[in-house]
């Protein structure tokens, strides 16, 4: 019966760790090389406002129970727009669609949302409802299917791989 | 245990003399003795002439130990009160009691002891340093021996003026506040005191009162939740009896306002909404509704004027910052507005940048001036704008007196009837990128200028940028930001320099000098009787110019970081000191565009210097 909610779970592109927790199920929207790419370009592009860990720094926490909190009331699709027009704040709307995308993807990752075997797209992002809600770090370590499009090892300019590439079988 | 629980455990420690524990010899003549505080990270250094103390490092450590012993017993004297008269006349106050000196907002000291004669042998005598990166804009403000500055996120420090010795400390609680609706880093521009208590306006809109002398909240009140569009970044204004702030939020579609308060109790008296609603003045400029996420933020402290009664304060830009979205000229944003005190009533408002597309915030500091022009006398208001024109305002009655360009400045085109009109060809669109000057962050942003009754000059940190900027999509959501235009800032294709000082007359509005800068020139002047001008550079020097000819007489050692912050000046016991906080950061090295690249190595982290007399 487990086996088969799991499965019914995972065909639906939802990770089982929020129905665990009794919880509605957390939707896996994006792939794990998506969020490994979209972590390089953070690095890059926005890490020096919000910080090397998405912690905040001059702008605000892009992670965590406050940033994607009830009371904010964000959707995955008012992230992304936002992001995707007005961000990087010293030259907005610069980067190529598929940055902003992968870029979503990590954000995703950091706040709990598990990868998953479908993409996220432009056209996906900007019109997602999913509450953006932070659902905490083991959402990330359980999500099913995450080995299959783990990438390869890290090499070049990222410094600090996905967590949860690392921790996977 | 909260922070504040900590700090107050281990307040008792940071009223023993400090414990040494590293001098350092230092090339220039004189030997640096580190005093670390309780608490990590920070900590102050006080700088003792070799010259003079050819002494073992333990008797070093002795001396200093000794030296800070007379300033701690007179501060146990007490604490000078703060009152209404002592206010009224702080252009000649010792100190530095309030934001810009005086009501006035000159920004100008009657101190000649460090003059254009012996300015050269400035020194430093202490510093303290934080450990936060973000940007410091505070001006440190002065009563008697008790210095108060803030830092990022709203830490409150009062320390002796004159050892540098930290008294207290207090942190802002910030349990669940994400900072999401701060636009242009996580500042704080300094206090306002009154009586015995201290005043600090907070990112999550709250105004704080504390006890100057132990750091105990005294009370709090909090004007609107954290993160929804409101912050507060300005420095409060004591008047009266109220405390006076204004909120920011101009890019986050906040319905901003001023609001006043008892200072004693924390109650609300009034409050001045900055959009105009239907039914009142100005409520027919906006299309239906869109005042209530209309903007015009009020994110600078005001000037007042006691021959008038009249309070001034200047508003920000309007949200979304794309124009063709809200038709009409949007009162009162990127306005001045003359108030009365009682009530927050307008008593009359003159706007710089009518139906903004540019982000032309008004908010620079109102400074109360005589001038002549023409021929004739004024009692004028002049401010140098964002949109890159210089106003001398009169402020009995409203009418401009001029407006001169400081800068290159082609959105607002000229001046018909005493009032500005706008290149409508400049309006950017959905599908029309345009370039205009000066870029969003303004001829001049909120850096406060000083005005010399000397000299009559007003000394202006001027950025040279220009923008492109075009139309973009956009929604309303509480808690993320409210624009619908993307842009770049780039050079102004004529002036290869990112900022400058200039010094204007405010007889004519004409430049009177200029000190070009590689850099942007981001930090607060202030002038003295002493015939000087003090402001600090991006590279982390802290300069004086002669007020006159704009010659630089002196310049700092590199200090450890850039300067945003305005200087202050104040006397003690017959010594005249100069302090300034060094800590990069603000809105260029965020929005800057083609400037963040330039500006991206600069040092970041906090650190207070007080100079003095060798």
């Amino acid at each position: 019966m487990r086996l088969r909610r799991a499965l019914l779970a995972l065909s639906l592109g939802f990770a089982a760790l929020g129905s665990q927790r009794g919880e509605a199920a957390v939707p896996a929207l994006y792939t794990a090389a998506q969020a490994h790419t979209g972590h390089a370009t953070y690095e890059q592009k926005c890490a020096m406002c919000h910080g090397k860990h998405e912690q905040g720094m001059v702008g605000p926490a892009l992670k965590g129970p406050i940033f994607a909190s009830k009371k904010a009331n964000y959707k995955v699709e008012d992230i992304y727009l936002f992001m995707s027009v007005n961000m990087p704040a010293y030259a907005p709307g610069s980067l190529t669609p598929k940055q902003y995308v992968d870029i979503m993807a990590f954000l995703l990752r950091q706040n709990g949302f598990p990868a998953g075997q479908s993409a996220l797209t432009s056209k996906l992002a900007s019109s997602s409802t999913v509450p953006l809600l932070y659902h905490g770090p083991k959402a990330v370590q359980a999500s099913p299917g995450v080995a299959a499009t783990c990438p390869p090892a890290a090499t070049g300019s990222v410094s600090n791989p996905s967590s949860h590439c690392k921790q996977s079988p | 245990m909260t922070m504040f629980a900590r700090l107050l455990r281990n307040a008792s420690a940071w009223h023993v003399p400090c414990r040494i524990v590293a001098c350092d010899g230092l090339p220039v003549g004189y030997r640096t003795c580190r005093a670390r505080q309780q608490y990590s990270g920070e900590y102050s250094t006080m700088k003792v002439n070799q010259t003079k103390h050819r002494l073992s490092r333990l008797w070093l450590g002795v001396s200093l130990a000794v030296a800070l012993a007379p300033a701690t017993a007179a501060l146990a004297a007490g604490y000078p009160q703060v009152t209404n008269a002592r206010l009224a006349a702080a252009q000649n106050d010792n100190g530095w009691l309030m934001f810009r000196r005086d009501y006035a907002g000159r920004s100008y000291a009657p101190f000649k002891q460090i003059n254009t004669a012996n300015v050269n042998t400035l020194h430093e005598v202490w510093s303290y340093q934080s450990h936060l990166k973000q940007g410091y804009e505070s001006t440190p403000i002065v009563n008697g021996q008790y210095m108060f500055i803030t830092t990022p996120k709203d830490h409150l420090i009062a320390l002796n003026a004159v050892t540098g010795k930290v008294l207290w400390k207090y942190v802002k609680p910030m349990k669940g506040v994400g900072f999401k609706t701060v636009c242009c880093d996580v500042v704080n521009r300094g206090v306002a005191l009154y009586g015995d208590n201290v005043y600090m306006a907070t990112l999550d809109n709250y105004v704080v009162a504390l006890n100057a002398m132990t750091g105990k909240v005294v009370w709090q009140r909090e004007l609107k939740p954290a993160d929804v569009g409101y912050a507060m970044t300005l420095a409060p204004m004591i008047l009266k009896g109220m405390v006076i702030v204004g909120e920011s939020g101009g890019e986050y579609g906040a319905r901003d306002f001023i609001q006043a308060l008892d200072a004693k109790t924390g109650a609300l008296l009034w409050r001045r909404w900055t959009t105009a609603a239907p039914g009142h003045l100005g409520g027919n400029t906006w299309p239906k509704g869109m005042y209530k996420h209309g903007g015009g933020s009020a994110w600078l402290t005001g000037t007042y004027d006691a021959s008038t009664n009249t309070l001034f304060w200047g508003v920000g830009n309007p949200s979304p910052w794309l124009a063709k979205l809200r038709p009409g000229l949007n009162l009162f944003t990127d306005s001045l507005l003359a108030l009365d005190p009682s009530t927050g009533k307008i008593k009359w408002y003159y706007q710089y940048t009518p139906h903004d597309s540019w982000d032309y915030d008004g908010v620079n500091t109102p400074v109360l001036t005589s001038l002549s022009y023409h021929g004739k006398e004024y009692k004028a208001i002049v401010h140098a704008d964002r949109n890159g024109w210089f106003y001398a305002i009169n402020r009995v009655n409203g009418k401009l007196i001029y407006a001169e360009p400081f800068t290159r400045a082609t959105s607002v085109e000229g001046f018909k009837d005493g009032l500005p009109y706008t290149n409508n060809a400049l309006r950017p669109t959905m599908t029309k990128q345009i370039f205009t000057c000066p870029s969003f962050l303004g001829g001049k942003n909120w850096w406060p200028i000083s005005v010399d009754p000397q000299t009559h000059m007003a000394y202006v940190p001027t950025m040279h940028t220009c923008m492109t900027m075009k139309g973009a999509p956009t929604f309303y959501h509480a808690g993320l930001p409210y624009l619908g235009e993307s842009f770049e800032v780039v050079h102004d294709p004529a002036d290869h320099s990112w900022g400058a000082l200039q010094a204007i007359n405010v007889d004519t509005g004409r430049q009177a000098w200029n000190h070009d800068s590689a850099l942007p020139w981001d930090a607060g002047a202030m002038s003295t009787a002493g015939g000087l001008v003090f402001s600090g550079s991006a590279r982390g020097h802290l300069y004086a110019f002669d007020a006159q000819t704009g010659k630089i007489l002196w310049r700092s050692p590199k200090l450890s970081s850039g300067i945003i912050a305005p200087p202050s000046t104040f006397m003690v016991n017959g010594k005249q000191y100069v302090a300034i906080l060094a800590g990069w950061g603000g809105g260029t090295p965020i929005w800057g565009g083609k400037m963040v690249p330039v500006v991206k190595s600069i040092p970041r982290g906090g650190h207070l210097y007080v100079f003095a007399l060798r």
